[in-house]
């Protein structure tokens, strides 16, 4: 099946691993869980030798054990989950390795957008049926979270924040009483949920206050806060990890050669550091600079590599890339980027060398073609 | 050994596996393990291996020194320390041992002051050790490290990067000392550190200990509490990096120093080796050199002697806070490891020792040691029970958790926080969850912190107190310690006495806001002077003047202060290792300031205005001006002119108001600069490096002080030459000059301004005319007689410069005025007022006076009538008006003079006019007689 999808969720990607952990764990587990607490942790992070295991687990979601582990504790409790951080700092991935490790299924997912209504939490009708046959359980169609509800599943919410404050407060009913009413329907017409129901939440912390939670649901909801991924070997890793997954996704033979994936850190690190001392939003990127992005502008460079280049990863390539993904707003963006390149790429070429003069060149280029 | 350590000892193989190198490695490391344990069991005098901050060590140490008594203790201690701890029990612990030294022998001059404190709290094995032998009679404490001074020694000249960066207050509160603690027990190199915390799951060391060292230990028996201890320092050791470790070879010393002095000890007092108990850190307790032992070792070992350093010792408060920055430990782990120690002493129903009369802690009842025999039980081969069994399950201990849970929502909601019973709960849950997660028996401390964490906070409100802080509040929060009165030295007493009338209670770590009524209450008077010594001495902010102020010859009736005395308590007691009163410090700071290499003269002048004010003692301060004078005369260079000229003319206005007669040494200052700077000014005025504010402080310095000089026997033509001497290049300085000789009379005002309009009229010279102005600004210094013309310039430069000129320059003339001329701006802007018309409807019609006196001689009809006993006496002399005419720019011209009381006719025609108005008002007093009638009759008596 996987060979068919364009991006299979966790549960299908990992089907054999999760199938083999699940067969070899014999700990207690919650509710319905397919797999303890303690395996679910094991299956996200990644085995050690202490483990003890026959085979290797990958590690899949980079960051710090413990909101891992106060992730896993909080679905077990009564509360949902809100993962809150930057755009970027894998949040989504974290909440479908989770859905995906539990119940083995994170596709019932409920986008949250300026659009999103109570009925796509709920329920909505199939009108055609409402008019045939009248309002029942078969015309009724449940939202992913009621299914989640239903088959004791973890539902989740994207982008929380997104959706406004009524509608986020139809989570507060589902999330103390566990059940959703249809008073629509005469009989039958309570959904309860099942155990091992959950909602993995997620939000931004950039659009914080544009529709902020209400203190009920906050109430219902344990926080866990997701940084930006600052230290620079972590931030290897998963740079390196999400790359070869996108080379093999596109059916790429391309290296990644270390000292550009160094060159690439460098960069952000460097921008990041400009970007915490900036004084204003002009002297600031627009980007938050999150470790997705670093991913984004080396997917960039790979694809235009492979497609337009001899197949070889090159400074110059990959510098056009990040000026190309950073550079949004005209002129200070640009500008930024310009002062950069002039103030830390130059020298820093001068005196390190190696790929550095191509990557300024680059850099210069594809900063004065957008100029 | 019981499986309660299964875990470690998974943690530990598998770090010996991953270092080792190799197969045969592994095993030859863990043979040497069990070597190293063997050794430290069987040695005759009994070794007690501790850890810092860990509560199992401490209660070890209880149950050890209750059950075996002994008689001596030798403790791993810098050995010169020893009489600081009889005062431990005047003080609030935590506090810090300190041993400091400012004047050094025999180590790098940047070292100084050489300062190290070593902090000791409450929950440490170590106290134990130290309560139990101060208060039990018969039995002696002996330190055996080697001293402070060869904690110096032994350091590599290389300055090590300093331990602490930390600028928080409270966390501050060691200052830059070395620390030195007993027990050090963390893996040598970083990678086993981060193997160690990486497979154990956990964040820092200090969890790792308490996870899978603390716990298992507490419940301990003895002599298992002395094998793992000891095994996990052999193993760190044995990692260690051998080869090329300075720390490790000096700690190779130590050992070698504390064995030696320990068979001294034996053999000097012939005690019983069987009585005595050695505590040191476990890493030395595995210890391979061969002065280990209380037998004869085959090579001596002889320590070098200490420097001639002066050291003085005293105790210092300490707080958890500063003992985790210091030693790089997780915040928050010191007070957790202070709250685990008060639970295993409920828990295992343990009475600690405590000194007498120890402050701050809640009083036990001192229980009295049963003679109980000393049983040693044999020692049985544990280590290899090490390797299998499983973990032993405690019971959960519910209670205290509920308990945590619900303080930390209450705690929660005190600080803002929207927390509701429902929160307890999920913490309680969640902290389960976490423990078992971890394979924790039971939630430590860190789970319930993460799981507070995860549950209660929401938001992040900057201000406000995280979750995680409010966690270590609650589990005993950051404990700051007290020296009490007695354990002092003299200085630090002598302040609290002095300030006692202030009725505040200064040990309190709160702001104290101190009234004072000086007229009123002049008891308060010696406090008032008091706090303004300790404000020149002690750091900013520790006592704040909010009203009244001290300056030269100006006291305030009223004051009212803030004293933050309490948090500044290290800072008063480390002035007491300058000497015994803060005027004694004082005196010897300043007296040290104006010796030192780079002293100035300013810096001397600062330094007796500062004895002035703080210090009433006429010889000090001639001492100090003597030096100012000396320091003058050698000066080589001009830089500091404006400040020894602002603070000359500040002291000659407070002698000449405040004493009948100049001191000598101001005489001698006036003098000696007078000459000073005659003698540099040509030079001044020609380098460039010598800015024009310096140049116009030297001539502000000449002029304003001439008058001194003169009458003190200087020779006023060595100023006039060293002017004519001064030939400047730029701009700015020539101005300057033409100031300098207008003031001298070398130059008239009429020339002055003749030259300054050409300047304006030379299209060439025009940009560098805002560097003239500059100039003549700066001559205000020197020569404040200027002001009109000064404003005339700047006049002339608005109207005249063109805007290319003008407009860059704007800028520039404000910040050199702000920065450079702040006191000459009111001269400049009175004379402004002066000049221009005050509002705007008179601007029209105004015309400057500087165009109007160039205007022909019509005004010139206006002279009055002269005559009378002066003009009679000038116009005999002349020689003195003419002078004083070309002075002032003018033309001298005389006219015949008329004597008073003659008739209007024969000056000039001005007489006429005068003549007709006189004989008007005759006619108009003849007709109306009245008025003046009235008033002869007011005059008349």
């Amino acid at each position: 099946m996987s060979d068919e999808i364009l991006r299979p969720p966790a549960e299908v990607k990992y089907a054999e691993e999760l199938d083999w952990l699940e067969s070899i764990d014999d700990a207690p587990k919650p509710f319905t869980w397919r797999l303890s607490p303690r395996m679910v942790r094991l299956f996200i992070l990644g085995s050690e030798r202490a483990d003890g295991l026959d085979r290797e687990v990958s590690q899949k979601w980079f960051g710090d054990r413990s909101f891992v582990e106060r992730s896993i504790v909080t679905l077990a409790s009564d509360r949902g989950l809100l993962l809150i951080g930057d755009p970027g700092t894998g949040k989504s991935w974290l909440a479908e390795l989770l859905a995906a490790a539990i119940c083995r299924n994170s596709t019932l997912v409920v986008q949250g957008t300026a659009g999103t209504t109570e009925d796509h939490i709920k329920y909505s009708w199939n009108v055609s049926m409402v008019i045939a046959k009248g309002q029942s359980r078969a015309s009724m169609i449940p939202s992913p979270i009621m299914t989640a509800m239903e088959t004791g599943r973890i539902g989740r919410f994207e982008e929380l924040t997104r959706s406004t404050s009524d509608v986020q407060d139809a989570l507060i009913s589902i999330l103390s009483e566990k059940y959703i009413s249809i008073p629509e329907l005469s009989t039958d017409n309570i959904a309860f949920a099942q155990p091992g129901f959950s909602i993995i939440a997620t939000a931004n912390s950039r659009d914080r206050g544009v529709n902020d939670l209400s203190s009920a649901l906050k109430r219902r909801f344990n926080f866990v806060r997701i940084p930006v991924v600052t230290n620079k070997k972590s931030e290897a890793e998963i740079v390196r990890f999400r790359t070869v997954e996108l080379l093999r996704r596109h059916e790429i033979e391309l290296e990644v050669p270390p000292t550009l994936l160094d060159i690439l850190l460098q960069s952000f690190a460097d921008l990041r550091a400009a970007s915490a001392a900036a004084g204003s939003d002009d002297e600031r990127l627009e980007s938050a600079l999150s470790t997705a992005e670093q991913i984004g502008v080396l997917e960039d460079a790979v694809l235009h590599s492979n497609f337009f280049g001899d197949r070889t990863l090159r400074a110059e390539t990959l510098a056009g890339s990040l000026v190309g993904s950073l550079a949004r707003r005209s002129p200070e963006d640009l500008a930024i980027l310009n002062k950069y390149w002039h103030g830390v790429v130059e020298p820093r070429s001068k005196q390190d060398g190696g790929e550095w003069p191509a990557f300024l060149e680059g850099g210069r280029q594809a900063i004065s073609t957008l100029s | 050994m019981s499986g309660a350590f299964s875990a470690l000892r998974g943690q530990l193989v598998d770090a010996a596996a991953r270092f080792a190198g190799g197969p045969d490695a592994l095993s030859e490391i863990l043979a040497g393990i069990v070597d190293d344990v063997d050794r430290a069991l069987a040695e005759p005098l009994e070794i007690f291996p501790v850890c810092h901050h860990s509560p199992s060590s401490g209660l070890a140490m209880v149950r050890r020194l209750r059950a075996k008594q002994p008689k001596v203790i030798y403790l791993e201690l810098c050995e010169d320390l020893r009489p600081l701890l009889d005062e431990l029990r005047n003080c609030r612990l935590p506090v810090a041992l300190q041993a400091f030294a400012s004047e050094t022998d025999g180590f790098p001059k940047d070292w100084s002051p050489l300062n190290v404190v070593a902090p000791i709290t409450e929950a440490s094995a170590e106290y134990q050790a130290i309560a139990y032998a101060l208060d039990t009679p018969g039995v002696e404490l002996v330190l055996v490290d080697r001293s402070t001074d060869h904690v110096f020694q032994w350091l590599p000249r290389e300055p090590e990067t300093p331990q602490s960066t930390v600028d928080d207050e409270e966390t501050d509160l060691h200052g830059d000392a070395v620390g030195i603690e007993i027990g050090d027990l963390r893996p040598r190199f970083a990678e086993l550190e981060e193997h160690l915390l990486h497979h154990g799951k956990v964040r820092h060391w200090s969890e790792w200990w308490d996870q899978y060292v603390e716990q298992p230990l507490v419940g301990a028996d003895y002599e298992e509490y002395r094998q793992v201890m000891v095994l996990i320092g052999s193993l760190f050791r044995r990692l260690a990096p051998s080869r090329g470790d300075e720390r490790l070879a000096r700690d190779e010393d130590r050992e070698r120093y504390m064995w030696t002095r320990m068979r001294e000890h034996l053999a000097a007092t012939g005690t019983d080796r069987a009585d005595c108990l050695y505590v040191c850190g476990a890493f030395h307790a595995a210890s391979r050199v061969a002065q280990f032992g209380s037998a004869e070792p085959a090579e001596a070992y002889e320590p070098s002697p200490r420097t001639a350093t002066r050291w003085l010792y005293g105790l210092i408060p300490s707080s958890h806070g500063a003992i985790e920055a210091q030693f790089g430990l997780a915040s928050g782990s010191v007070s957790i490891a202070g709250a685990t120690w008060s639970r295993a002493l409920t828990r295992y129903a343990v009475t600690p020792f405590q000194l007498d009369g120890q402050q701050g802690s809640r009083k036990r009842a001192k229980k009295a040691l049963a003679a109980q025999p000393v049983v040693d039980p044999p020692t049985t081969d544990r280590l290899s029970g090490f390797l299998s069994g499983p973990p032993l399950l405690h019971g959960l201990d519910e209670e205290e958790l509920l308990g945590w849970s619900v303080d930390i929502v209450r705690l929660a909601r005190r600080n803002g926080y929207l927390a509701s019973t429902a929160d307890a709960i999920a913490v309680f849950e969640t902290s389960i969850l976490l423990a078992g997660m971890r394979n924790r028996r039971r939630p430590t401390p860190y789970d319930f912190q993460d799981a507070a964490v995860t549950c209660i906070e929401k938001d992040v409100v900057p201000g406000r107190r995280d979750v995680r802080r409010l966690c270590e509040i609650l589990l005993g929060g950051d404990r700051i310690g007290q020296v009490g009165y007695d354990a002092l030295p003299p200085l630090a007493r002598d302040v609290y006495d002095r300030l006692a009338p202030l009725g505040l209670d200064l040990d309190r770590r709160t702001i104290q806001r101190a009234l004072m009524n000086l007229d009123a209450e002049p008891e308060l008077v010696p406090c008032s002077h008091l706090l303004w010594v300790l404000r020149r001495l002690l750091p900013r902010g520790a006592v704040r003047p909010i009203m009244g102020q001290r300056r030269l010859g100006q006291r305030s009736p009223q004051e009212s202060w803030d004293l933050d005395i309490g948090r500044n308590q290290r800072a008063i007691i480390e002035l007491g290792y300058e000497g015994v009163t803060v005027e004694q410090v004082l005196e010897q700071r300043l007296r040290k300031a104006v010796r030192e290499p780079q002293a100035t003269a300013a810096k001397a002048l600062e330094a007796v205005e500062d004895a002035l004010l703080y210090l009433d003692s006429r010889r000090f301060t001639d001492e100090l001006g003597g030096r100012a004078v000396e320091l003058l005369a050698a000066e080589r260079t001009v830089d500091d002119a404006p400040e020894v000229l602002r603070r000359i003319r500040g002291l000659l206005a407070y002698y000449r108001t405040a004493e009948p007669a100049l001191p000598h040494w101001c005489e001698e200052f006036v003098k000696v600069g007078y000459a000073h700077y005659c003698t540099l000014l040509p030079t001044a005025f020609v380098e460039d490096e010598t800015p024009v504010r310096q140049v116009a402080a030297m001539l502000g310095f000449l002029f304003t002080l001439e008058s001194l000089a003169l009458s003190l026997g200087c020779d006023r033509a060595q100023l006039e030459l060293a002017v004519r001497q001064s030939h400047p290049e730029s701009p700015a300085k020539v101005a300057l000059l033409w100031a300098a000789r207008t003031q001298l009379g070398q130059l008239t005002i009429a020339e002055l301004r003749e030259r300054t309009d050409a300047l304006l009229d030379n299209p060439l010279v025009v940009p560098a005319f805002p560097q003239y102005l500059s100039g003549f600004v700066q001559s205000l210094e020197p020569a404040p007689g200027l002001a009109g013309f000064v404003v005339e310039a700047m006049s002339k430069a608005f109207a005249r410069l063109p805007d290319p000129v003008l407009l860059p320059w704007l800028p520039t003339l404000i910040t050199t005025l702000k920065e450079q001329a702040g006191e000459l701006v009111p001269v400049l802007v009175r004379e402004a007022a002066r000049t221009f018309p005050a509002g705007l409807a008179a601007v029209d019609a105004w015309t400057p006076p500087w165009e109007r006196r160039t205007a022909p001689a019509t005004h010139t009809a206006v002279a009055l009538p002269v005559g009378g006993p002066a003009a009679d006496l000038l116009a005999a002399h002349p020689a003195a008006t003419d002078a004083l005419a070309a002075l002032l720019g003018l033309e001298p011209g005389w006219r015949a003079v008329t004597p008073a009381g003659a008739g209007p006719a024969g000056v000039n025609g001005a007489h006429g006019t005068t003549g007709t108005g006189a004989a008007e008002a005759q006619a108009l007093l003849e007709s109306h007689p009245e008025t003046a009638r009235a008033l002869a009759a007011l005059l008349s008596p």
